[in-house]
C-alpha cells in the first residue's frame, strides 16, 4: 500500500471517528473533547482550540483548547474571522487576522448565515506543512463541528428559556400561596372557632383528590379551593359568626350568602386552575338538591365539589363551634355515612375512608388528615370502622 | 461498536516507567494513559516504555493522546520507547511520521536494556 493511500485511509477513518464522537450519547463537553482529540490527532497538531461565538456578548468563548495562553484566546476578535470564507481553512502566514503565537491555521465555523465560532490549530508536530488534502479534510470537519456547536447552543437557548419559565411559574405559585395564606389568616382572625379550618379542609380535600388519582396540577387547584371556600365569611359580621345562640332564619340566610361571596371574590382572580370558583361556590350543595345557594343536584355537582363538601363537613363536625361541642372522629364518620346519597357521594366517602385507613396504618409517608384529628381518638376503633365501611361501599 | 473498556497499569523498573495500556485507544478513556505517564514525569522520570502488547488498534483520538505524551517527554528531553506493537500500530506511526519521536523495540526487555546501557 502506498503512503498516500495509507494517509487517505487514515483521513477517512478520522472522519468516521469524528462522526462517532459527534453522535455519541456523551454529555456535550465530553463530545467536544473527543472531537478536539480527533482533529489534533488527525493533523498531528500539538496545540489547538475550539472557540464558540457568544452573539449577545459579541465575543468568543473557549470551549476546549490545549497549549495556548487563555488570555490570548480571550482577545480573538470575531469581526476579523467573520470576513473570512465560511468553514474555509485559512493559513495564517503573516496575516494580521489573529495575534496568537503558534496558530498556523484556522477555520471559521458557520452554519448557513450564522457565525458559530472558530477552530484554531498549531503547526504539525512533525513540522511538515498543511497539504491541500489537509485543507479539504479540515473544511469537511469544520462543517461538522459548526453543526454540532450550533445544535448545542440552540439546545442551551431552549433550556435557558425553559428554566426561566419554570422560575416564573414557581414565583407565581409562591405569590399565590402567600396570598392564600393571607386570606385564610384573615378568615381565622374573624372567627376564633374556625381556626385553621380552611387549611385543614385544603389538606383533607387534596388527600382525597390524590387518592382518586388526580394529577398534580388539579390537586393544587383542589388545595386552593379548600383554602378559599369560606373566604366569603369575611363579609359576615363578627357578632353573627361567633353567635352562641341558634340563628334566626334571617341570620341563617345571611350566613348562607358566604359561598356566593366566596365565588364572587375568587371570580376576580384569574387562576391557573379550572373549577376553583365552581368548587368554592357549591361547597354547601347536596346530592339531593337540598343544598345552597343554587340547589344543584347529582350530575351538576363535580367531583371537586363533592370532595370539598365532604371534607368541609368532616372538619366542621370534628371542630369545636360556638353553639356545640366537637364530635369525636367515630361519630363524625357515622354522621357522614348516614348522609350518603342524600348529601355526600359514595365514591368520595369510600376514597376518604381509604386514605384515612392508609394513614392510620402508616402506609402514607406524609399523612394529611391524621395529624389534625383528636389526639385522644382510639385509632384501632376508627380503623375497624373504616374497614367495615370500605368493604360495604366496595361491594358491587 | 464493540470496544473493550480501556485501562492502564504500570510499574517502575529502575529509573524507567513501563506502561501497559489495555484495549482500543479510541475514546476519552484513553486519557488515563496520558495521566499515568504524567504521574511518572511529575516524579522526575524521563524514560518511559509503552508496552502495546494488549493494544492492537488506535484511532485519531489515541494518536492525539500519544502526541501529548511525546510532547511532554520532549519538553523534559526524555525518551519514549514503544514495544510489542502490532503491525497496524507500527504502520500507523510510520505513516504519520511519529516513529521518529520514539524508539521502537520488538519486546519490553530490549527497551529496558537499551534504557539501562544505551544499547541492546
Ligand atoms: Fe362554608
Ligand atoms: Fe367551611
Amino acid at each position: 500500500m502506498s503512503a498516500e493511500l495509507k494517509k487517505a485511509l487514515y483521513n477517512i477513518s478520522a472522519l468516521a471517528d469524528l462522526g462517532q464522537a459527534i453522535t455519541s450519547e456523551s454529555v456535550f463537553h465530553e463530545k467536544i473533547q473527543s472531537v478536539f482529540y480527533v482533529i489534533t490527532g488527525t493533523f498531528l497538531a500539538n496545540r489547538g482550540a475550539i472557540l464558540s461565538y457568544d452573539k449577545s456578548a459579541d465575543r468568543l468563548i473557549t470551549v476546549t483548547q490545549k497549549g495556548f495562553p487563555p488570555a490570548d484566546l480571550d482577545r480573538v476578535d470575531p469581526e476579523k474571522l467573520m470576513s473570512l470564507g465560511k468553514n474555509e481553512p485559512f493559513l495564517i502566514g503573516d496575516s494580521p487576522v489573529l495575534a496568537i503565537a503558534g496558530v498556523k491555521i484556522l477555520a471559521p465555523l458557520w452554519v448557513r448565515d450564522e457565525f458559530i465560532g472558530v477552530l484554531l490549530l498549531s503547526g504539525k508536530l512533525t513540522g511538515s506543512p498543511y497539504t491541500q488534502e489537509d485543507l479539504e479534510l479540515l473544511n469537511v470537519i469544520a462543517h461538522q463541528i459548526a453543526i454540532a456547536l450550533n445544535n448545542h447552543s440552540l439546545f442551551m437557548d431552549l433550556s435557558d428559556k425553559l428554566e426561566e419559565n419554570r422560575r416564573l411559574y414557581e414565583e407565581m405559585r409562591h405569590i399565590y400561596h402567600g396570598t392564600l395564606q393571607a386570606f385564610a389568616a384573615a378568615i381565622d382572625a374573624k372567627d376564633a372557632y374556625t381556626q385553621n379550618h380552611s387549611y385543614r379542609v385544603a389538606k383533607y380535600s387534596t388527600a382525597i383528590a390524590r387518592e382518586l388519582g388526580w394529577n398534580e396540577h388539579d390537586i393544587e387547584g383542589m388545595y386552593v379551593a379548600g383554602y378559599l371556600h369560606d373566604v366569603g365569611k369575611l363579609a359576615i359580621s363578627n357578632d353573627l359568626l361567633n353567635k352562641v345562640t341558634p340563628f334566626t332564619p334571617e341570620e341563617r340566610a345571611e350566613i348562607r350568602k358566604h359561598s356566593t361571596t366566596s365565588h364572587n371574590i375568587t371570580s376576580k382572580i384569574k387562576f391557573p386552575w379550572q373549577n376553583v370558583q365552581d368548587m368554592v361556590w357549591h361547597h354547601h350543595e347536596r346530592l339531593d338538591g337540598c343544598g345552597y345557594p343554587e340547589a344543584l343536584a347529582q350530575e351538576s355537582l363535580s367531583d371537586g365539589v363533592r370532595i370539598l363538601s365532604l371534607a368541609d363537613s368532616f372538619d366542621a363536625m370534628t371542630s369545636q363551634r360556638p353553639y356545640r361541642k366537637k364530635m369525636d372522629v367515630q361519630t363524625a364518620i357515622t354522621e357522614l355515612k348516614k348522609c350518603l346519597e342524600s348529601q355526600f357521594d359514595n365514591k368520595i366517602m369510600l376514597v376518604f375512608c381509604k386514605v384515612l385507613e392508609k394513614e392510620i396504618k402508616g402506609e402514607l409517608p406524609e399523612p394529611d388528615i391524621l395529624p389534625y384529628l383528636d389526639r385522644d381518638s382510639d385509632l384501632s376503633v376508627i380503623s375497624s370502622m373504616l374497614e367495615a365501611i370500605i368493604q360495604e361501599l366496595s361491594a358491587p | 461498536m464493540k470496544t473493550v473498556q480501556f485501562s492502564v497499569t504500570s510499574r517502575l523498573v529502575g529509573d524507567a516507567a513501563v506502561i501497559y495500556p489495555k484495549g482500543y485507544l479510541n475514546n476519552l478513556s484513553g486519557e488515563s494513559l496520558v495521566k499515568e505517564c504524567g504521574i511518572y514525569i511529575g516524579k522526575g522520570i524521563t524514560k518511559i516504555v509503552v508496552n502495546f502488547s494488549e493494544t492492537d488498534l488506535i484511532n485519531s483520538i489515541g494518536i492525539s493522546l500519544l502526541l501529548q505524551i511525546i510532547e511532554d517527554l520532549k519538553n523534559i528531553k526524555g525518551t519514549i520507547c514503544c514495544t510489542n506493537m502490532s503491525k497496524f500500530l507500527q504502520d500507523t506511526f510510520e505513516m504519520l511520521g511519529l516513529i521518529q519521536y520514539m524508539v521502537v523495540f520488538p519486546v519490553e526487555s530490549d527497551a529496558l536494556q537499551y534504557l539501562k546501557v544505551g544499547k541492546v
